[in-house]
């Protein structure tokens, strides 16, 4: 078995002041060379879990519990030190927003230098360092480039920009917060096939996460959905996408309309609205908008099991259904 | 009734450069009652322009706009206010549309009362009535809009664009705000009070498969124009302009899956508005463009009655 060169076990995610829980539990691998979607909606701790791993969790939440392991080393025990070597430099981040993941008053050139700087590496000519990870990502005129503001770019190129930042130092793992949300549809396409070419070419992990189910499915290896703080099914893409087992997952494919649907009948919705995560007690957080829910479903926490498709954690898998 | 948009033009004076920005480079279409028309197109494309002139909030540089035989920019008449309670606009991202201090409640009966629309002591009941017609509990009248979630507080404001009792919908990307799982359920509901009140719909969209779902015709606009205009099912499935179907291939498929997907990828980006290219505004990013796309200018040709589309090299 190879050995995963990223194991989050059993993350707890807090509030500092009240102790509420935000993420519940949630353990995964990645391997190396591997792509991993985290699909979920707003609230479900898809980002606290991504945040969590490079210890940028925003002021007042925190860490409760839980490992997060990265060759031997455990990030959430690390000294501030070690952490900043890692990030960056081995796992590096790319954001949703260019607009404010990048310093508006700062020239591009300067701000992808720093980044060189900060880490200490010895790369004897930085300058060209840069310029050829410009290029790279298909930014024209990459020597002007550094001498221009973020403001003069358009957002498809910002993004490419956070991109080639992202890739400056060659991390082993890239960790993706909805990178492409803020772009137009036909824009999307151009950095989603360029993050999956960089990716194949430098054979690099990577984490997406992401509420579109329809850019992960041809994204990823693997797929891990979250609701309410906790995982709730985990597989291969094709699995999850063709044979969901939790009925959330089920739920939320079918919501989505299909091309295919010539009649264009009625979208499937799942009704109410998800909980808060720490409002769950002994019971399973989809139960209240479950259409299979029964009484165990309210009384119980169902776990991850493995089932003959995927990994859920349910009690009424849709494909013992049939 | 019908929704008539004649060669309307809008420009903005730049604040700062001299150069002024075509939002809109001459628009036309009818809209019959009854119908969706989907308007697709990415940002800077002057979709919401459009929308926020059918209901009155921008004026044309020049052009035309009418509903129902009358002009909506007529000054001469005095019946502006009767006019827009007739067209209403429901927008994007509830949050900002409804006032946070305001009960969903009053906000919905300040609507009523502003048109008249209800003697004083019946306001009330129209506003339990409205509230139940996009299901909202009536227990649920006296909140905030803090105190919802984002599908309530997009129900509310469909509510209270229904206050007024318009014939004709303007909702501009009213999804695309929503988390995945309640997004359906908002769509249903559109569908249903189309067909329940008769209404007129303009859904707004950057996501085609929304604009799919619901839309009875399809404009695609490209950079203040519209480049292929017909019923959903031609325009989806026998797309003829190249700007068309890259946005039909560049829709998330989840259908077909794993990390091996060719993506058809469309070069370049939208160019500026302030500098528009000549002739055809799509030329340089176009696959099949000509020396002479960057020469003439493209309107909208029929090519069959349901189907027209503004390209020189579609025969």
């Amino acid at each position: 078995m190879t050995t995963p060169l990223l194991s989050i076990k059993n993350l707890q995610v807090q509030t500092s002041h009240d102790h509420r829980a935000l993420v519940n539990g949630v353990s995964f691998d990645i391997l190396p060379g591997e792509a991993l979607g985290v699909v979920g909606e707003s609230g479900s701790g898809k980002t606290l879990t991504a945040l969590s791993i490079l210890g940028l969790l925003p002021r007042g939440v925190e860490i409760a519990s839980g490992e997060i392991n990265y060759h031997g080393t455990d990030l959430v025990s690390t000294d501030r030190e070690t952490l900043r070597n890692i990030r960056g430099n081995k796992i590096s981040m790319m954001y949703q927003d260019p607009m404010t993941a990048l310093n508006p008053v700062m020239k591009l050139g300067d701000q992808l230098l720093e980044v060189l700087d900060s880490h200490k590496v010895d790369i004897s000519d930085r300058q060209s360092h840069v310029i050829a990870a410009l290029k790279d990502v298909g930014i024209p005129d990459p020597q002007r480039a550094m001498d221009s503001y973020p403001h003069e770019f358009s957002g498809g190129m910002r993004q490419r920009i956070i991109i080639a930042m992202a890739l400056l130092l060659s991390p082993e793992l890239i960790i993706a917060d909805e990178p492409t949300t803020a772009l137009d549809v036909t824009i999307q396409q151009q950095i989603l096939a360029l993050v999956s070419e960089e990716r194949r070419k430098r054979k690099m992990s990577m984490l997406w996460i992401t509420h579109d189910l329809g850019v992960v499915a041809n994204l990823v290896d693997k797929v891990i959905v979250m609701y309410a703080g906790r995982i709730v099914e985990s597989g291969t893409t094709a699995e999850i996408f063709s044979n969901p087992q939790h009925p959330y997952t089920a739920g939320l494919l079918a919501s989505l309309p299909k091309a295919s649907d010539r009649n264009r009948t009625r979208l499937v919705s799942i009704p109410g609205i998800p909980p808060k995560p720490w409002s769950i007690g002994n019971s399973c957080a989809f139960a209240d908008r479950c259409q299979f829910a029964t009484e165990k479903c309210k009384n119980e926490l169902p776990t991850l099991k493995e089932n003959s498709k995927t990994v859920a954690a349910c009690f009424n898998l849709i494909g013992e259904k049939k | 009734m019908t929704l008539l948009i004649s060669e309307v033009k809008k420009q903005y004076k730049g604040r700062l450069s001299k150069t002024p920005i075509n939002a809109l480079n001459g628009i036309d279409f009818t809209l019959e009652s009854g119908k969706t028309l989907g308007i697709v197109g990415e940002s800077g494309c002057g979709k919401s322009t459009l929308a926020r002139m059918i209901v009155g909030l921008e004026s044309p540089t020049s052009g035309q706009v009418s509903w129902n035989g009358e002009g909506i920019f007529d000054k001469t008449k005095n019946i502006f206010k009767k006019k827009h309670s007739r067209i209403q606009l429901v927008f994007q991202d509830p949050y900002s549309s409804l006032n946070p201090r305001q009960r969903i409640g009053d906000a919905i009966a300040e609507v009523v009362s502003v048109h008249n629309l209800r003697p004083q002591k019946e306001i009330e009941g129209r506003v339990l009535e409205l509230l139940g017609e996009v299901g909202i509990a009536a227990d649920m009248r006296n909140r905030y809009p803090h105190q919802l979630s984002g599908g309530q507080r997009q129900r509310v404001s469909i509510a209270r664009a229904l206050a007024s009792e318009p014939q004709l919908l303007v909702l501009d990307e009213p999804v695309s705000a929503l988390d995945v799982s309640v997004r359906a359920e908002v769509m249903n509901l559109l569908i249903d009070l189309r067909e329940k009140l008769g209404l007129t719909y303009i859904f707004i969209s950057h996501d085609l498969s929304m604009i799919r779902h619901i839309s009875d015709e399809i404009a695609v606009m490209y950079l203040g124009k519209i480049v292929e205009y017909g019923t959903w099912d031609e325009v989806l499935e026998n797309p003829l302009h190249q700007y068309t179907k890259a946005l039909i291939a560049a829709m998330p498929d989840h259908t077909t899956f794993g990390n091996s997907r060719e993506y058809k990828l469309l070069s370049g980006e939208v160019p500026n508005p302030a500098n528009m290219p000549t002739g055809c505004a799509f030329h340089m990013r176009c696959s099949i463009a000509t020396p002479s796309c960057s020469e003439n200018i493209q309107s909208l040709r029929d090519i069959s009655g349901r189907h027209s589309v503004a390209c020189q090299e579609v025969r």
